[in-house]
């Protein structure tokens, strides 16, 4: 097991106009590979701003984050950039392309990592499939159910063969018969093909089916349990 | 993302909004369709004016005249006459202009404007008075006998010399002519104001010169009818010459330089000296001039379309701000960001100017028609009928200049916005409603 990511006192302060509002007040957190983690927590709790962090798309106010031993502070935005290839994230509200298919989603994930035409139409569509969305490739994200959006975006989560996947709340906005669908699907990736997930949830159900959970409360971990 | 993928997301988003692009796409094609109309238009127009003076001058003559230069040399109804002090050319002063360094020749021309009679067919012609022998001499390739006639050196004073469409009016073949026919000579002699009189004489054709096209400065006109320069004396009742053509022993621009200068200084400063060169010259600096300020014009179109691009493509990266944010969480590139909003702009600048080098040119097109169908432009019965005709011309300059400055001014004005799309925080941008 190596230790892919690892926060020591992480803080993130957000100015309100001038009020700083602190959302993350010293995070200590190590994952392995092969992990499955959930985060809980109530809302405000600073579960996205810590998800953010991890997946380089917002940088820390304060203390050390280092993704397989790099420290992200001493990256500059090309080398960020280069970072998120490298990283799955699914967001809550699915973040897909809506002029694009399904396929074409998957595919720009890969195109934007230089992968050649041939290889990311191929790739797509075995995504597709492990995804359980074999025959609804060519279709629009509006011609698509909320479970099945979801599922598109989690494909192309895994497009560019990540070090792990972020997933922010990525059942809150399905129902829960096809919540637990999601769940039974990321659940399978991570035992089948040793994804490691950090996964914030508030869903106390959907978080037991993880390895390990980490409650969040005021900006800080407040307490941790392996399941 | 490779160039070719840029290429292909840019385009998608383009697609989406169709009327849109469409209309920002408009902008750029009527800016570049009046540039292109207008440079084209005005080259062709400069090229059909060359070539009818061409076909008018000899290159190694110099036209001297007491007139205002170019418009006193003008071939027909020429003005000619005394400057304010009172100085005027006479004939006589060919004989001081041909001893100066590197003049072949010269010769007197007398002309006024009257009438001809051949039956009962009057025409306005311009009656010209020339030394034939000199004048073929100097014309020799247009002031020549065709079918049959003969120019003579020592005419008889009632000889005269036809243009083309004096013989063929209507330009249909027939001829109102032929050598040994007489015709009536008229011109109204007013120099005697308030008193007019009609003078005339009867004229003996000689030869019929061939068709020659174009204005000439001081060459041979298909309007004008050739006497004796003697009998233009007599007939007129005057030594007065309206202009000088002078025949220089080479068309080098030093020797036209030089006689220009000496013939000036001899006859101190009052006459003006033309060469043909110098009115080509000027002509096509006017020319340039007033393509420069057309196209000026019309650029300032292509501005507006510009500013038209930038307001589309701020709405657009509003629009797309979260689109934006995926791509970044995705692990796009700022530059490549940049890229895709001036590629989006670049291919509507391309497609505007496109279409607009080609609706410019059938534009120039039916302009140069309408022109062709009846001297709309210079409203010049002269020039409609002396055949001259426009044709638009495209040069490859034009058409890569307004290639790249369609293109170049759609990435300009995007160049801003796609800045602005390039520097958006992920987090932020995906948090965008
Ligand atoms: N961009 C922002 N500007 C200001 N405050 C923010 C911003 N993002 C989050 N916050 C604040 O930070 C705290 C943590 O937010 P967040 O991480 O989204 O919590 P959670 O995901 O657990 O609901 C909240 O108080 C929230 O209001
Ligand atoms: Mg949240």
């Amino acid at each position: 097991m190596t230790t892919i990511v690892e926060a020591t006192s992480l803080k993130k302060t957000y100015m309100l106009g001038k009020i700083p509002v602190e959302a993350l007040r010293g995070v200590n957190l190590k994952i392995e590979s092969d992990d499955f983690l959930a985060i809980l927590g109530p809302s405000g709790s600073g579960k996205s701003t810590l998800l953010n962090l991890i997946g380089a798309l917002d940088k820390p106010t304060g203390g050390k984050l280092s993704i397989e031993g790099i420290d992200l502070s001493s990256l500059n935005d090309n080398q960020l950039a280069d970072i998120r290839r490298r990283i799955g994230f699914v967001f809550q509200f699915f973040n897909l392309i809506p002029r694009f298919t399904a396929r074409a989603n998957v595919e720009l994930a890969m195109s934007i990592a230089d992968v050649s035409r041939a290889e990311r139409r191929k790739q797509a569509e075995e995504l597709l499939e492990t995804v359980g969305l074999k025959g609804r490739m060519g279709h629009k994200p509006a011609e698509l159910s909320g479970g099945e959006q979801q599922r598109v975006a989690i494909a192309r989560a895994l497009a560019n063969n990540p070090r792990f996947l972020l997933m922010d709340e990525p059942t809150g906005n399905i129902d829960s018969k096809t919540a637990n669908e999601i769940m039974h699907l990321v659940k399978r990736l991570n035992e089948e093909k040793g994804v490691t997930i950090i996964m914030v949830t508030h869903d106390q159900q959907l978080a037991r089916e993880t390895k390990r959970t980490v409650q969040m409360f005021d900006g800080v971990i407040a307490k941790e349990i392996v399941n | 993302m490779k160039t070719r993928d840029v290429f292909a997301y840019s385009f998608s988003a383009i697609k989406l909004r169709k009327l849109r692009a469409g209309l920002t796409t408009l902008g750029v094609v009527i800016g570049i369709a009046a540039i292109v109309a207008l440079l084209s238009i005005t080259q062709g127009l400069q090229i059909a004016i060359t070539r009818q003076l061409q076909t008018g001058f000899a290159t190694d003559t110099l036209i001297v005249s007491t007139g205002g230069g170019f418009g006193g040399a003008f071939g027909q109804g020429a003005l000619g006459g005394a400057t304010s002090s009172g100085f005027t050319l006479v004939v006589n002063d060919t004989e001081i202009i041909n001893n100066i360094t590197d003049v072949d020749t010269s010769t007197a021309i007398i002309q006024r404007t009257g009438q001809i009679k051949s039956g009962t067919i009057v025409q306005d012609v311009t009656i010209v008075g020339v030394d034939f022998a000199e004048y073929q001499n100097i014309y020799s390739s247009t002031f020549v006998p065709e079918n049959g006639g003969s120019i003579p050196s020592n005419p008889e004073n009632d000889r005269v010399v036809i243009g083309s469409r004096i013989n063929d009016p209507q330009e249909n073949g027939t001829s109102l002519f032929t050598v040994n026919s007489t015709v009536d000579i008229i011109w109204l002699n007013a120099t005697g104001f308030p008193i007019v009189r009609n003078e005339t004489y009867i004229g003996n054709v000689t030869a019929i010169l061939p068709e020659i096209g174009g204005f000439g400065v001081g060459g041979p006109s298909d309007y004008s009818i050739y006497i004796p320069i003697s009998q233009a004396q007599s007939f007129f009742g005057t030594d007065e010459c309206n202009v000088i053509v002078v025949k220089l022993t080479d068309d080098e621009e030093a020797t036209i330089d030089s006689v220009s200068a000496a013939t000036k200084e001899t006859f101190k400063n009052q006459v003006s000296v033309t060469s043909a060169v110098a009115v080509l010259n000027t002509l096509s600096s006017v020319f340039s001039i007033i393509q420069l300020f057309l196209a000026g014009i019309a650029a300032i179109s292509l501005l507006v379309a510009g500013i038209g691009i930038m307001n589309i493509m701020i709405v657009s990266l509003m629009e797309r701000t979260r689109e934006i944010g995926i791509l970044k969480a995705l692990g796009t590139k700022s530059r490549t960001v940049l890229l895709i909003f001036l590629n989006e702009s670049a291919i509507i600048g391309l497609i505007g100017a496109v279409i607009g080098i080609a609706t410019g040119w059938g534009l120039a097109n039916v302009v140069a028609l309408a022109f062709r169908g009846g001297g709309l432009f210079m409203g010049n019965q002269a020039v409609a009928s002396a055949g001259m005709t426009i044709t638009p011309v495209l040069t490859a300059t034009v058409l890569l200049g307004a290639l790249g400055f369609g293109v170049g001014v759609s990435v300009i004005f995007a160049l801003y916005p796609a800045w602005r799309a390039s520097k958006l925080k992920p987090v932020e941008a995906l948090r965008y409603e």
